[in-house]
C-alpha cells in the first residue's frame, strides 16, 4: 500500500462495522418506504410493499445479531466517557466547529464518536425492541402496542440524523479517515492529528504496527 | 360527478336484533362464517372478526331507578371517522378515505402491519393471519357511489338504519333525540371531527358495552405522525445542510506542517 500508513482496524472490526452499517441502511431505505407513502414507490424494488416489509423485519434480525457484536466490540472504548480530558474536549467542540489552536487530545475514541456510538446502541435496542412489538402486535395490550410506533419513530429520527454527521466527519469532512473502514490502514499524519493520544499509546506499547513492518498477529485483539 | 358526504344513521331504539343485517353483510361481501361456541349468551358472533365486519351487541340492561329490565341492542362496526386513525397510520395507502368521506380499503394494498388495529379507537380493523391483510366495514362502497344504500341499510326492517347525506342525516337524528326525550342523545358528530356512522342512543353512552364514551385519535398516534414523522426529515434534512456548511466555511480537518503532528518519528 502507501508508506506512512499505519494499521486501526482489524479485519473483524471492519467486517462488523459493515454488517452494522449495510443493516442500517437497508433498514432506514425500506423503513423510510412504509413511513411515508410518498416514498412508498421503493417497495417495487422488492417486489410490492409488502415484500419490504418481510426484508425490512428479516434485515432487523440480521442488524439485531450485528449490533450484538458492536456493543461487544466497542462499548468498553466507545461507550464510557473519560473525564476530565472528554470534557475538555466536548468544551472545544473537538475543534470542528470554531478554531481551536490545540484540540484537547483524547482516547482512541473522541466524545463525539462516542455519542454516535451511544446513540446507535441505545437508539438500536430501542429499534429492535419497538419493532420486535411491532412486529407480532397481537399478544400484547393495545395500549402498549400502541406506543411502540412513536418510539420506534423517535429512534428513527435519532438515527437517521446522527448518521449523517457520521457520514460527513467519516468521509470528506475528514479526509483520510474512511479509509479505516475500507482497507484499515490510515495515513499516520491523519490518524496523529485525529487521535494524538491513541497514537501514543499504541507507540508507548509497541501496538503500532506500520506498513511494511507488520508481524504475524496484529494486536488489536478484537479477534476473539 | 360530485357525490354527496354520506352519514348512516342508526337509530338503537327501533332495533329489534333480527340480525338481518348482520347477515346480509356476510353475504354481500362474501364473508364466511366460522364455528363460534354457545356461552351462554345471545351474543354470537362474540366480537367482530375479520370475516364479521358488523353485529348486534345483545346487553341485558336494568334500570337502576325503575328496576326494569330491558334488552340493549347495538350494531357495532367501522364508525367511518373523519380523523381516522387507522387512515392515518396505515402506511401503504389501503385505508383511504372515498369520495363521499367513507373509510374504504383497498385490500390489495395491505400489507399485514396491524398498525390500525392497534390505532383504531373503535376497535374496528379485525386481522386475518391466513391472508395477512386486515378487514373491516367500508360501508359497500361500490353500492353507495352508485347510490344504492349498503347492504345493512337494504336489509333493515324497521328502518333502525338509514343512509343518507350528512346535514339531512344529523337533522333527522337530533329531531329524533328531541321526540325520545330522557337520556336519548346522539352519538358520533362531536368527535373526530364527526363519523360517518351515527348513532341514536337511548342512554348516555357509558351505559353502552364497548362503546368509548369519549373516542379520539390515540396521542401515540399524533406524536408519532405529526411530530417524528416531519421531524425526521426536518432533523436529517438540517444535518445534510450543516454538513455542506460546515465544510465550506469551516472545511475538512487535514494536518498541517508545524502544528505538532508529527512529534515522534520512531516508526517510519
Amino acid at each position: 500500500m502507501k508508506k506512512g500508513y499505519v494499521q486501526v482496524t482489524d479485519s473483524y472490526e471492519r467486517i462488523v462495522h459493515w454488517m452494522v452499517a449495510l443493516s442500517c441502511l437497508l433498514l432506514c431505505v425500506t423503513g423510510l418506504g412504509m413511513m411515508f407513502q410518498t416514498f412508498n414507490f421503493i417497495g417495487a424494488f422488492f417486489g410490492g410493499l409488502k415484500n419490504l416489509k418481510l426484508v425490512h423485519n428479516f434485515t432487523g434480525l440480521f442488524f439485531a445479531i450485528s449490533l450484538g457484536l458492536v456493543i461487544r466490540m466497542w462499548w468498553k472504548e466507545a461507550g464510557v466517557f473519560v473525564f476530565p480530558e472528554d470534557l475538555e474536549w466536548i468544551k472545544a467542540a473537538g475543534g470542528y466547529l470554531w478554531h481551536v489552536d490545540k484540540v484537547p487530545e483524547t482516547g482512541k475514541y473522541n466524545p463525539g464518536q462516542k455519542a454516535f456510538f451511544l446513540v446507535v446502541a441505545g437508539g438500536g435496542i430501542l429499534m429492535i425492541l419497538t419493532g420486535l412489538v411491532m412486529w407480532f402486535p397481537m399478544s400484547l395490550p393495545v395500549g402498549l402496542v400502541q406506543w411502540m410506533y412513536p418510539l420506534h419513530a423517535l429512534g428513527f429520527v435519532a438515527i437517521f440524523a446522527f448518521f449523517f454527521i457520521h457520514l460527513y466527519l467519516g468521509t470528506i469532512g475528514n479526509p483520510g479517515s474512511v479509509d479505516a473502514m475500507i482497507t484499515g490502514w490510515m495515513d499516520k499524519k491523519v490518524l496523529t492529528m485525529l487521535h494524538p493520544k491513541w497514537v501514543k499509546e499504541m507507540e508507548h506499547e509497541g501496538k503500532l504496527v506500520a506498513w511494511g513492518k507488520e508481524k504475524k498477529n496484529n494486536a488489536h485483539g478484537h479477534s476473539a | 360527478m360530485n357525490k354527496p358526504e354520506l352519514v348512516k344513521l342508526i337509530d338503537t331504539t327501533l332495533c329489534t336484533a333480527c340480525r338481518g343485517c348482520q347477515v346480509a353483510c356476510k353475504q354481500w361481501n362474501e364473508m364466511p362464517g366460522l364455528r363460534t361456541k354457545q356461552t351462554g349468551t345471545y351474543q354470537n358472533p362474540p366480537d367482530l372478526q375479520w370475516n364479521t365486519w358488523t353485529l348486534i351487541r345483545f346487553q341485558e340492561h336494568v334500570d337502576k331507578a325503575t328496576g326494569k329490565f330491558q334488552w340493549i341492542f347495538r350494531k357495532d362496526g367501522c364508525m367511518h371517522c373523519t380523523d381516522a386513525a387507522c387512515v392515518k397510520v396505515c402506511p401503504s395507502g389501503a385505508l383511504y378515505h372515498t369520495e363521499m368521506k367513507t373509510v374504504g380499503i383497498h385490500r390489495e394494498k395491505c400489507i399485514g402491519c396491524k398498525e390500525c388495529v392497534a390505532a383504531c379507537p373503535f376497535h374496528v380493523p379485525r386481522y386475518d393471519a391466513k391472508t395477512d391483510k386486515v378487514y373491516k366495514c367500508d360501508l359497500c362502497y361500490n353500492p353507495i357511489s352508485q347510490s344504492h344504500p349498503p347492504a345493512c341499510v337494504k336489509s333493515c326492517i324497521t328502518k333502525a338504519l338509514t343512509i343518507g347525506p350528512k346535514d339531512e342525516m344529523i337533522k333527522k337524528a337530533y329531531a329524533r333525540v328531541k321526540k325520545l326525550g330522557g337520556d336519548a342523545n346522539v352519538y358520533g358528530d362531536k368527535f373526530v371531527d364527526g363519523t360517518h356512522v351515527i348513532y341514536i342512543l337511548q342512554f348516555k353512552p357509558e351505559v353502552y358495552d364497548e362503546l368509548p364514551v369519549n373516542p379520539t385519535v390515540p396521542a401515540s398516534v399524533t406524536i408519532w405522525k405529526d411530530l417524528f414523522k416531519p421531524l425526521s426529515l426536518l432533523a436529517g434534512g438540517g444535518v445534510m445542510g450543516g454538513a455542506f456548511l460546515h465544510y465550506m466555511i469551516h472545511g475538512p480537518k487535514v494536518p498541517h506542517e508545524g502544528t505538532g503532528v508529527e512529534e515522534k518519528k520512531g516508526e517510519e
